[in-house]
């Protein structure tokens, strides 16, 4: 280290240039700041270089994939349509790259500084970043942690990424598992389990913690579980792993179910769904101290704050859901923040959503969270084969599901599996944060025909007013009442 | 645990603004006894205790505007419990998490529940921010309970109003410092930091009364014309009911002339509903009083003045007016005028005036002071007589001036010859 070395002064001072740490950069440019990005990697972080992006490359194939049948149908036959996943390791590597760029050169636009190295604070101004053989010190007026998170595998299994493997290397394997047996009930694990179902993989699905559900509402869990049927995905619920031990050629899974009674599966490949832990091992916070949480990640208020007022803390290292979507909000926050704007963090309406083949999507209260916190709750529920676009595209599976409080007609949640799900979601999220009731949301005009119109029909089903829906046997409708 | 909700203590009333509170936060207190003194638009009341137990929290700052149904009050019972009886106790988590909010220092990200939603918009929220307001102390009066952008401007005038140095409760000292100079809220604190004297809070009954006024005049074309009666006739026979022990007064012989015209006139006795455009005739006569008291002033109603007697009247009028003075009238006392009228000549001065009309009514009419004066007769002599001057004001939207001239043209006649009344008396 060098001793009495010169600090350079710094306004703001981002660790991390995944998604929360470039937006975090981009706004807090926009807002007139001077900012240095630190990155030991590479500019994206995991969402863009190993997780979301080349998952959704992944899932964007299975969807195509899946549609090869439909496509026959409609006339458009392929002779040879076989699947070949080296070219779509090549396509993945091309899209990353691409996004990678644009963000590069976004952060250029913007005057960003950005510095390659691992960054460590000295003090609760100062920190030394480190490259090669240098290592320089900034002063910084404040500073954004944006370092992520680390997966931790479960007890008991040790992901030797090539047979046993997690999120990050998953997406970089070179053949197609004969036999892949996938532990996990998150989006990663059912993305990864519905896209290798449609390259050809067999695929058993074990529910991780021994739970008996997946977390969705009730309704979807359902759909999920028959759809999964449907496509030959076996599902092993309330399992214990006992260990997972792998040779070259297989894996073998020992289970233990509620009963005790031991079972054996075996696979080519078993993917792990992780949890993940706050990146925080070596960045010297422990010397301001920065407080933690009881979980060990970083504390932080509603605009972002940590217990050290001029550091910001933002995305995986901070508690709740390891999403991108929060750490962008949170990062833009911040820099809001920092700029002397009033601004604020809330999660309360962060859509779920996961690619699977069919997509699904939420957003507010499940069906069971309503019935708990609400006396009486009203449901409207869609079935998208009843829905004329989703007929044309051949993507009848799923519906869409409302939620409303009964007594003032207030949306408190919606729930979406089947096509179209992950765009439409945003008209319920909206539509929470905006406070509306059912006719905020019935009154509006539908494109037609679309998967749109369905989430309509979803909300007049509340008080059985679709119009594409047969009447509940026995009961009698009046809508004047109503 | 009992939360102490503000009920409806009346018919027609929607929300009340908190005066004052008579425990803190650690009080026993018992069963019945006043915990919180509200006033709606007209009265003030106080909340009883509804069991005896320890205040574990109070919810509503002193000040604000609060709906029917919203929790004042925590009370850690130890006898009865109310029939408020809460869900679940996460919901009460939820509720004395949000009371002990401004006190928090650090509220973390993980804290956030889908069941502590706030029910404003993103824009709302904005401004509530940008003014330091904390959402969770503002009871929203919008559809379902929204939290409205005028919701947070009337909180922030409330807290203007009552003088509250406190701080804004953003619970970040950076935040703290940047605004330090700059703050809105700081800066009119400053510019209203006067000496007491000078200052008169504009608040419960002022501001409630300054409310209804503005909405009459704006919403109604205010058209009033003048009129002067002879009321010596009135007068003598005020004086041989009193020979005879009975004595009523002036104020409840108007109110019956004023209910035999309105049966001529009923235009008088209305309501326009312009949303549906109709205006509705009201069958019943229920004449608001005007009275003047040391908080300003106030209108009890009598209900039914059609099928009511003089000595009915005038017993009512009696005891409605000492209520009003002591402030002890019921919300039912003070709601449901489909009438109203005002006397000044009790006070003395004013020979005419442009009296606002109590909306929704139509009409209201004001009797001046009674003066003897000389008049010239039908027989071209001049006489001196009692005479007493009235304004009637009228909402031009729904009756014209001939009929207003007509209607008082007609409670003159029975004023001037009070035996026409008997005519009339049902």
């Amino acid at each position: 280290m060098v001793v009495g070395e010169l600090a350079h002064e710094r306004d703001v001072v981002i660790i991390g240039g995944g998604p929360g740490g470039y937006n975090a950069a981009i706004r807090a440019a926009q807002l007139g700041l001077s900012v240095t990005l630190i990155e030991k990697d590479q500019l994206g972080g995991r969402c863009l270089n190993k997780g979301c992006i080349p998952s959704k490359v992944f899932t964007h194939a299975s969807i195509k994939n899946a549609e090869l049948k439909h496509l026959d149908e409609l006339g458009i036959s392929f002779s040879d349509s076989s699947f070949q996943l080296g070219k779509l390791q090549n396509y993945k590597a091309k899209v990353i790259n691409q996004l990678r760029k644009g963000v590069e050169s976004l952060c250029k636009a913007h005057k960003i500084e950005i510095l390659k190295g691992k960054a460590s604070f000295l003090s609760n101004d100062r920190i030394g970043v480190e490259a090669n053989d240098s290592f320089e010190v900034y002063r910084f007026q404040h500073a954004v942690i944006a370092t992520g998170g680390k997966l931790i595998p479960p007890k008991h299994i040790q992901i030797d990424h090539e047979r046993i493997l997690n999120a990050q290397s998953i997406f970089s394997i070179e053949t197609i598992p004969k036999h892949l047996i996938v532990y996990g009930s998150d989006y990663i694990a059912l993305e990864i389990a519905m896209s290798f179902n449609t390259f050809g993989s067999q695929v058993s699905f074990i529910l991780d913690d021994e739970k008996e559900e997946f977390s969705f509402d009730s309704s979807i869990n359902r759909e999920l579980q028959r759809v999964m049927k449907k496509s030959k995905i076996k599902i092993y619920k309330n399992r214990k792993i006992i260990q997972a031990t792998s040779t070259l050629e297989n894996v073998t899974v020992e289970l233990e179910t509620n009963e005790g009674n031991r079972e054996t599966l075996e696979g080519s490949h078993f993917f792990v769904s992780c949890k993940t832990k706050a990146n925080i091992d070596e960045l010297g916070i422990e010397r301001l101290p920065i407080n933690l949480t009881n979980k060990g990640f970083i504390e932080i208020n509603q605009v972002g704050q940590t217990s050290i007022q001029n550091i910001y803390a933002i995305g995986d290292v901070t508690e709740g859901d390891a999403l991108a979507v929060k750490a962008i909000k949170q990062g833009k926050v911040v820099a809001e923040t920092i700029a002397g704007i009033d601004s604020e963090i809330d999660l309360t309406f962060i859509p779920t959503i996961v690619h699977s083949v069919p997509p699904i999507a939420s957003v507010g209260l499940t069906e069971e969270e309503a019935r708990k916190e609400y006396e009486s709750i009203n449901i409207g529920q869609f079935p998208l084969a009843s829905n004329g676009y989703a007929s044309i595209l051949g993507q009848k599976d799923g519906f869409i599901k409302v939620i409303s409080d009964a007594k003032n007609d207030l949306i408190l949640g919606v729930h979406i599996i089947g096509a179209g799900a992950v765009e439409l979601i945003s008209s319920g999220v909206i539509g929470l944060e905006n406070v509306a009731r059912d006719e905020d949301i019935m009154f509006p005009l539908y494109p037609h025909p679309s998967i749109n119109e369905g989430l309509l029909e979803a909300i007049e089903a509340l008080k059985e007013k679709a119009i594409h829906k047969p009447p509940q046997k026995g009961t009698k409708v009046n809508l004047k009442s109503k | 645990m009992v939360e102490v909700k503000l009920h409806d203590i009346g018919e027609g009333m929607t929300e009340a603004i908190i005066i004052q509170y008579f425990v803190k936060k650690g009080d026993h207190v018992k069963a019945d006894q006043p915990l919180v003194e509200i006033q709606t638009d007209k009265m003030t009341a106080e909340i009883p205790s509804p069991s005896s137990g320890v205040i574990s929290a109070i919810l509503i700052p002193e000040g604000q505007t609060v709906s029917v149904g919203t929790s004042l009050i925590l009370l850690e019972g130890n006898e009865k419990t109310t029939p408020n009886k809460s869900k679940t106790s996460e919901e009460q988590v939820a509720v004395s998490a949000a009371v002990d909010y401004s006190q928090e220092q650090a509220k973390t990200l993980h804290q956030t529940s889908k069941s502590k939603r706030v029910l404003a918009s993103p824009y709302t929220r904005k401004i509530a921010r940008e003014n330091g307001v904390d959402l969770a102390l503002v009871t929203g009066t919008g559809p379902s309970g929204r939290i409205m952008d005028e919701d947070v401007y009337r909180f922030i005038e409330v807290k203007k109003g009552s003088g509250e140095q406190k701080e804004a409760t953003s619970s970040h000292s950076v935040e703290k410092q940047l605004k330090n100079t700059t703050s809105p809220e700081q800066k009119s604190n400053e510019m209203v930091k006067e000496t007491d004297e000078n200052v008169i809070p504009f608040r419960g009954r002022r501001k409630q009364i300054a409310k209804k006024m503005s909405q009459s005049l704006y919403t109604i074309a205010h058209c009033t014309h003048f009129e002067e009666i002879d009321v010596s006739e009135l007068i003598k026979l005020r004086e041989e009911l009193k020979e005879n022990n009975l004595n009523i007064s002036a104020t409840a012989f108007f109110i019956k002339a004023l209910s035999l015209s309105l049966k001529q006139y009923p235009i008088f006795n209305a309501k326009l509903d312009e949303e549906n455009e109709v205006i509705r005739l009201e069958k019943e006569h229920h004449f608001g009083i005007a009275v003047d008291t040391e908080d300003g002033l106030i209108v009890p109603v009598i209900k039914n003045v059609e099928s009511k007697s003089l000595r009915q009247i005038h017993d009512e009028a009696k005891l409605l007016t000492k209520k009003a003075l002591e402030n002890q009238l019921t919300s039912k006392e003070l709601t449901g005028g489909t009438f109203t009228i005002s006397n000044v000549g009790p006070l003395g001065g004013s020979i005419g005036a442009t009296p606002i009309i109590n909306y929704p009514e139509v009409a209201l009419v004001a009797f001046h002071k009674t003066k003897k004066r000389p008049v010239v007769t039908e027989n071209d002599e001049i006489a001196i007589r009692s005479m007493m001057n009235i304004s009637m004001s009228f909402d031009h939207r729904v009756a014209d001036g001939a009929t207003a001239v007509q209607f008082t043209n007609y409670f003159m006649k029975l004023i001037e010859n009070p035996k026409f009344m008997l005519v009339e008396m049902v």
